[in-house]
């Protein structure tokens, strides 16, 4: 009896819920252009909402893979494959965030259980860098972003995963392990033997809740990008833009900043290609999924301050200067 | 029963993310957004929106006893959300109802409001300007104007195992009165093109050949030099020509508004003062060569113009050549 009831009421609210957007529409087309604005924050607002229509379907493949992971997939299954030798454990850290599909915004809280459960700071720094930078969906949307051209996928990919490694050595090498910032008391997750459905249906609404986390993020990135597009007068860049050294250091600054989603930066990303040469474009494809600035926040919740920014540090100037050194060749 | 009014609120987003899609797509406004050969991808978003919708309205009404059974799970997998010691701190929207919340929902908020409200405009002069104007005409490395398309060109769906959802994309595909695919074209027509480029008499740069033709003619202006030419385009003036001169331009879009690079050609026309930013124009004249900052541009001498309506679809796309 509750049982049908309940679900009445879900029908009921649906059709609620249909009934005042279609009502919020039809007032805001009859509202339309009865008062001015100026042109150029219309240009502003097409491409605002153009960068987030291109990448909202990326988006929403990487919240259901990220779904998927946190129900289907335990920690074990990607710790096994960490050996104990160091350089072994490196290499092998970079290989399995390579294979293993996240968001730099998912990867943080991963990778602090996988420390809880003893996987050493280095191996976990290797497979933060490469999880959110090479994934099917980030190949998929930097080869569709740079005109269905693959070299730039290709490099970003390639150059990324040995960034990646110089890092995550470097790590092992200057830092001890304990960076925690506390001890954290992690019990194991509980896989309760829930049928199939169950875990279907826990894995969609994950998805969800994971969209709402990353949403506002890629709409601050897109609008910024949007206002540096229609405020800021290529000129100023094309000036900078002759200089490698100045052109990276912008378009890797501009990465860190924006703090956009690795699956969705490869858009905005190419709209800088017609203004700076293709090493600077590499930069910001490859630090901004490392690391930028809200994923420096949600480090510190796990790290201690002086680690983070040692991070953060070091991998700047290895992309920087593996950048510089390529640039010739590219 | 108990009625949880964050999760309403998300499916209300959930729902207006998938109708603004829809919605532009039915209008066909979504050619000022995005190239039309990427249409298929968002209207796959569209209808995810609108699946996950469905899923999120059955978590607005919970019954007592399930909410004490959530709790339970949550203890179980260890979701302290404030003490952040849980494998993933996401907002389950269970959570009261606090400022910061108000902050990030509004965020999300603001692209609908605007994107419903705003209507979509043709990027102008003044884009044109902010993009470099005639500097990136002259700078412009040559560009990747012609990007390879395999068969798929579309990103394969299936292989993350939502099948269902893609059929449904498909049949609703048909319903959709989008325009039509961009064509692509085989190497051999794009070869032809090219020859016809050099043996026709008069150069006719149509939406297809522009950005192809405006390339070749970049590479080598000499070859070019006194043959007739007929293009369409808006008006660009920047500062610094002189008072004859103006560019007629194209926007060139290679996946969405916002990595539009423009094209077009320094013009020469007595009329030209009378003439103003972002005026469509049909244009025919004769190809000479102009240095503007030290590089040769095409210049063109204007014969003859006339004012046109501003097309449908004012901007430019690449070709794609099937590989297969």
């Amino acid at each position: 009896m509750n049982r049908v009831f309940r679900s009445h009421i879900i029908d009921i609210t649906g059709i609620i819920l249909i009934a005042i957007l279609v009502y919020l529409i039809s007032f805001s087309s009859g509202l339309g252009v009865s008062f001015d604005i100026p042109p150029s924050l219309l240009n502003l607002n097409v491409i605002f909402i153009s960068i987030l229509i291109e990448a909202l379907p990326f988006v929403l493949i990487g919240v259901l893979i990220a779904g998927f992971i946190q129900i289907f997939i335990t920690e074990d299954h990607i710790k096994r494959w960490i050996p104990k030798n160091r350089t072994a454990a490196v290499v092998m850290s970079c290989v399995a965030g390579a294979l293993f599909p996240a968001c730099e915004c998912g990867i943080v809280p991963i990778i602090r259980r996988l420390m809880s459960k003893g996987v050493p700071v280095y191996a976990a720094i290797g497979f933060m860098l490469t999880g959110p930078l090479i994934n099917p969906i980030v190949i998929a949307s930097t080869y569709m972003a740079f005109g269905n051209d693959f070299e730039i996928a290709g490099l970003r990919m390639g150059l990324g995963f040995l960034i990646a490694i110089i890092v995550a050595f470097s790590v092992s090498i200057f830092f001890k392990s304990g960076q925690l910032k506390k001890t954290l008391h992690l019990p194991h997750s509980s896989e309760n033997n829930r049928s199939f459905l169950d875990r279907i249906w826990s894995m969609l609404t994950h998805s969800i809740d994971e969209f709402f986390d990353m949403a506002k993020y890629l709409i601050i990135g897109a609008l910024l990008a949007s206002i540096v597009q229609v405020y800021m007068p290529a000129k100023t860049f094309l000036q900078n833009a002759d200089n490698p050294v100045v052109s990276l250091l912008i378009m890797m600054g501009f990465a860190y900043i924006l703090s956009l989603c690795s699956e969705a930066d490869a858009f905005i990303g190419a709209s800088f290609s017609s203004i700076f040469p293709k090493s600077s474009v590499l930069g910001f494809l490859i630090f901004g999924p490392m690391i930028d600035f809200k994923n420096t926040i949600m480090m510190l919740s796990v790290f201690r301050m002086k680690f983070v920014l040692g991070v953060l540090a070091l991998t700047a100037s290895v992309v920087f200067f593996t950048l510089l050194l390529v640039q010739n060749f590219i | 029963m108990k009625i949880h009014f964050q999760q309403a609120l998300r499916a209300l987003i959930l729902l207006a993310f998938c109708g603004l899609i829809f919605q532009l797509h039915y209008t066909g406004d979504i050619t000022k957004y995005i190239n039309p050969k990427y249409v298929r991808l968002s209207q796959s978003a569209s209808i995810l929106f609108l699946f996950l919708f469905f899923i999120q309205i059955t978590r607005i009404w919970t019954s007592t006893k399930e909410e004490v059974d959530h709790e339970h799970h949550h203890g179980e997998d260890c979701c302290h959300h404030d003490d952040h010691n849980c494998s993933h701190h996401h907002d389950h929207g269970d959570t009261p109802f606090t400022g910061k919340k108000l902050l990030s929902y509004s965020i999300i908020l603001f692209p609908l409001l605007t994107g419903f409200l705003l209507p979509a405009k043709t990027l102008d002069a003044s884009i044109a300007e902010k993009k470099g104007g005639l500097a990136i005409l002259g700078n412009q490395k040559k560009e990747v104007n012609t990007s390879a398309g395999s068969e798929q060109s579309d990103f394969d769906l299936e292989d993350y195992s939502f099948e269902e959802e893609l059929e449904e994309a498909e049949e609703l595909e048909h319903d959709l009165s989008v325009n039509e695919e961009v064509e692509e074209i085989s190497n051999e027509e794009f070869e032809q093109l090219k020859k016809d480029l050099y043996s026709s008499p008069a150069i006719k740069m149509d939406d297809k050949v522009f950005s192809l033709y405006y390339e070749e003619i970049g590479k080598d202006i000499d070859k070019f030099i006194g043959r007739e030419i007929e293009f369409q385009g808006f008006i660009y003036k920047e500062e610094g020509l002189a008072s004859n001169q103006l560019v007629i331009s194209r926007f060139l879009i290679t996946h969405c508004v916002a990595d539009a690079s423009m094209i077009g050609f320094l013009s020469e026309m007595e009329e030209a003062p009378k003439l103003y930013d972002n005026m469509w124009v049909k244009v025919s004249g004769v190809i000479d060569k102009a240095v503007y900052n030290g590089t040769e541009l095409p210049l063109i001498k204007i014969k003859d113009w006339k004012e046109i309506e501003e097309p449908f679809i004012p901007y430019l796309y690449p070709l794609t050549i099937k590989i297969l």
